[in-house]
């Protein structure tokens, strides 16, 4: 072995010979690829973010010629704003409700869409209108569902006699938050089920047979068979859920505008109303700053389960 | 070398192409109504009459009225500013420190312009003695009933006091199904805002006076918003309300009254699907008083055009500064403004237009409009939010009247402040 070593160190190199070997040339052929979107991400998202960091340590209003340096200043005021906080809770009462919601619905769905019954390419086909729906669509649709004057639910609901008069569904906290959360869910749940419904196609189909010659029921076959099979799918779907509601803006901006008051501000609506509402944009930054500070626990975690190759 | 000729000649195509397009247009002009359906024909027709007369073509920019704000500040920021804007009046106060903002007593003159226009109209585009934008055309923003709902309920006459008026919106309720008797916005700030202000102003309470001082916290302002929250609690009228709804119920015969500028007119042809045929049921009217011997109130409205350039400097015989004089000038204001069911600005104008029966009708109804006490600051949008929650909390009972009043004095007060700060 040690021969033939030295005997390969012993040939001349060609002059055409790639410096770094062979993988050279391979890692600049990928930094190539990789750079259009490395461009476009940095002209997209890295830019505007760097640039919303650094204005949050501004004062820069519509009535100011140029913006001034203030430190740290927007986020003590932060500190003592009702209406930011307020903003938080919002967000993390929306993020719980919406993923936890379209969790359960996904899940139902994609073991409904699992069963052989005729038509089920269709049912499957169509389980993902939502998605293709543009949300804002999709918000404005939910808004006639809502509609107090209008609206199916109050026409579905007097029918069955359940209320008596229509009901502002939109104008009370509690109707208006549970509009967007059933909108964000109803859009959601195409992404989940496809998520689920590929968990699923790798269940052991024996298992579960023998599991139920053994006596176990559907509620025993779910909690003891099949959630655990989707453990890994659940932990990704939850992440990715998480991230997605925290970024959540179009649907609730169309459908109540953060209303009635403020009763579903979440933060990007709230950033949004500080920069083109309020037309404070270094106040904006800083709350947009803590807002992608919120986002990131969960990337991080999606991003380490995804180079651990969970 | 061929791959490089190629890209080379590629990006010459381009770059010829790209000035053409540049070229293709002399002038930008950023306008809402050009967004609105009803109104872009005859706003295009404007253009078209324009490019024929000077031989100039305007690039039409059009955006929805609630995206306007939002695109001129984001287009200062990126320096692309239009030629041309049209504002809502109560805009101007908000982007009245933009350095490329022309002030037009510098083009055209102040004499000139003072001999000209109508003074209330002229005086909505005056900043701290800086004409920095012109009017386009003028109203006031007042209470207008559809007397064919009005008929359905038994009413002849429209209500003059607070008193008739509440009689008015029950015999409505009561004998017009499935009706919201007033169309009161009870959604979206700066339809909240109107609404407040004016029945603020009836009960003879202000918001914020000649000198900025916040003045909301009266015995006034609180039985303003308690006559509003007892619509509600009455079911005069409903939540869920923004203008554009008003119109659209009001068109439809399901609602007796709401406020509006004159443009409601063209809005309500379109709406009920009549056009001219609905003109007989729009009655403008008196805002109702509080007594009998009070004076009706109404609230100055207006569209205004602004013009950037660098450093804020323009000659009269610019591209966008001939423009602004077409658009200003008798041809234009004897037709256009009209077509919007709207006065026109200029003095001639007026003159020539003084037969029009709803205009004259208007006019009469409304009154001496009052200027818009919260629209005239800086931070009138900052004002104008919290105004909309503070009445909107209290209108949906998610606050006293009385909570929601004392909340709106403390947070306008600290808005003020931080505008003179800023300053």
């Amino acid at each position: 072995m040690a021969v033939i070593e030295n005997n390969v160190g012993a040939y001349p190199v060609s002059p055409h010979a790639n410096r770094g070997g062979l993988k050279a040339g391979q890692s600049r052929m990928g930094l190539l690829l990789l750079l259009p979107a490395a461009i476009a991400f940095s002209a997209v998202i890295l830019y505007p973010f760097l640039s919303a960091l650094g204005l949050s340590l501004f004062e820069y209003t519509v009535e100011m010629m140029e913006p001034r340096y203030i430190g740290f200043e927007n986020f003590a005021k932060i500190a003592s704003d009702p209406d930011v906080w307020a903003a938080f809770w919002t967000t993390a009462v929306y993020v719980t409700l919406t993923t936890l919601g379209t969790l359960v619905a996904g899940l139902g769905w994609a073991l409904i869409m699992n069963q052989p019954f005729a038509g089920r390419g269709v049912l499957r086909s169509l389980s993902l209108l939502p998605w293709v729906l543009p949300s804002t669509v999709s918000a404005f649709i939910w808004g006639w569902i809502f509609n107090s004057r209008y609206g199916v639910l109050n026409a579905f609901l007097m029918e069955f006699g359940i209320i008596d008069f229509p009901r502002a569904w939109l104008s009370t906290p509690e109707g208006a938050m549970l509009a967007v959360v059933l909108t964000k869910i109803w859009l959601s749940i195409p992404l989940f089920m496809s998520f689920f419904l590929a968990g699923l196609q790798n269940l052991d189909k024996e298992q579960i047979d023998a599991a139920r010659v053994d006596g176990a029921g559907n509620w025993a076959v779910l909690r003891d068979h099949i959630l655990p099979h989707l453990r890994p799918v659940l932990i990704i779907v939850v992440v990715l859920g998480v991230i997605g509601n925290l970024q959540q803006f179009d649907t609730i901006y169309a459908l109540t505008g953060g209303g009635p008051v403020r009763a579903t501000t979440v933060l990007s609506v709230e950033v949004y109303r500080r920069a083109f509402e309020q037309w404070d944009i270094g106040f904006a930054s800083a709350v947009g700053v803590l807002w992608v500070a919120s986002l990131l626990p969960p990337a991080f975690l999606y991003l380490r389960m995804l180079v651990k190759g969970n | 070398m061929n791959c490089i000729t190629r890209l080379v000649g590629t990006a010459a195509i381009a770059c010829s192409l790209g000035a053409g397009a540049a070229n293709a247009a002399d002038l930008s002009f950023m306008s809402f109504t050009y967004a609105e359906e009803a109104n872009k024909a005859i706003v295009q027709t404007t253009l078209d009459d324009f490019k024929k007369a000077e031989n100039l073509a305007v690039e039409p920019l059009g955006f929805a009225w609630g995206d306007m704000q939002k695109n001129i500040f984001l287009r200062a920021r990126s320096k692309t500013l239009p030629d041309i804007a049209q504002l809502s009046e109560r805009w101007l106060p908000t982007f009245a420190s933009l350095d490329n903002l022309v002030d037009l007593n510098t083009v055209y003159g102040k004499d000139k312009l003072e001999a000209a226009f109508a003074p209330d109209a002229l005086a909505m585009g005056n900043i701290n003695g800086k004409q920095l934008a012109l009017p386009l055309l003028s109203g006031s923003i007042g209470m207008v009933a559809n007397k064919e709902v009005l008929a359905k309920a038994g009413i002849n006459d429209a209500p003059k006091t607070l008193d008739e008026f509440k009689a008015a919106l029950v015999a409505v309720r009561d004998k017009v199904p499935n009706s919201v008797p007033y169309t009161m916005a009870t959604k979206n700030n700066g339809s909240i805002l109107i609404d407040f202000m004016v029945w603020n102003w009836v009960h003879g309470g202000r918001i914020i006076d000649d000198s900025g001082k916040v003045v909301v916290d009266s015995q006034q302002s609180r039985d303003a918003l308690t006559f509003m929250v007892g619509l509600m609690k009455d079911r005069l009228a409903a939540p869920e309300i923004d203008r554009p709804d008003g119109r659209r119920l009001m068109g439809q015969g399901a609602s007796a009254f709401y406020f509006d500028a004159p443009q409601t007119r063209t809005f309500l042809r379109d709406f009920s699907g009549k056009g001219e045929a609905f003109d007989v049921n729009v009655l403008p009217m008196p805002t109702p008083v509080l007594k009998a011997e009070d004076k009706p109130v109404s609230v100055q409205w207006g569209h205004l055009l602004v013009q950037f350039a660098d450093g804020g400097k323009a000659k009269a015989d610019d591209p966008a500064d001939k423009f602004l004089t077409y658009l200003t000038s008798d041809k234009v204001q004897t037709d256009f403004p009209l077509k919007m069911s709207a006065l026109p600005v200029t003095k001639s104008a007026r003159d020539a237009v003084a037969g029009d029966a709803y205009l004259k009708n208007w006019s009469a109804a409304t009154g001496d409009a009052r200027r818009n006490e919260v629209g005239i600051w800086s931070n009138a949008a900052e004002l104008t939010n919290v105004i909309g929650e503070e009445v909107q909390g209290a209108l949906l009972g998610q606050k006293s009247a009385d909570d929601a009043v004392k909340s709106m004095q403390a947070r306008l007060t600290a808005s003020m402040e931080k505008a003179k700060k800023s300053e």
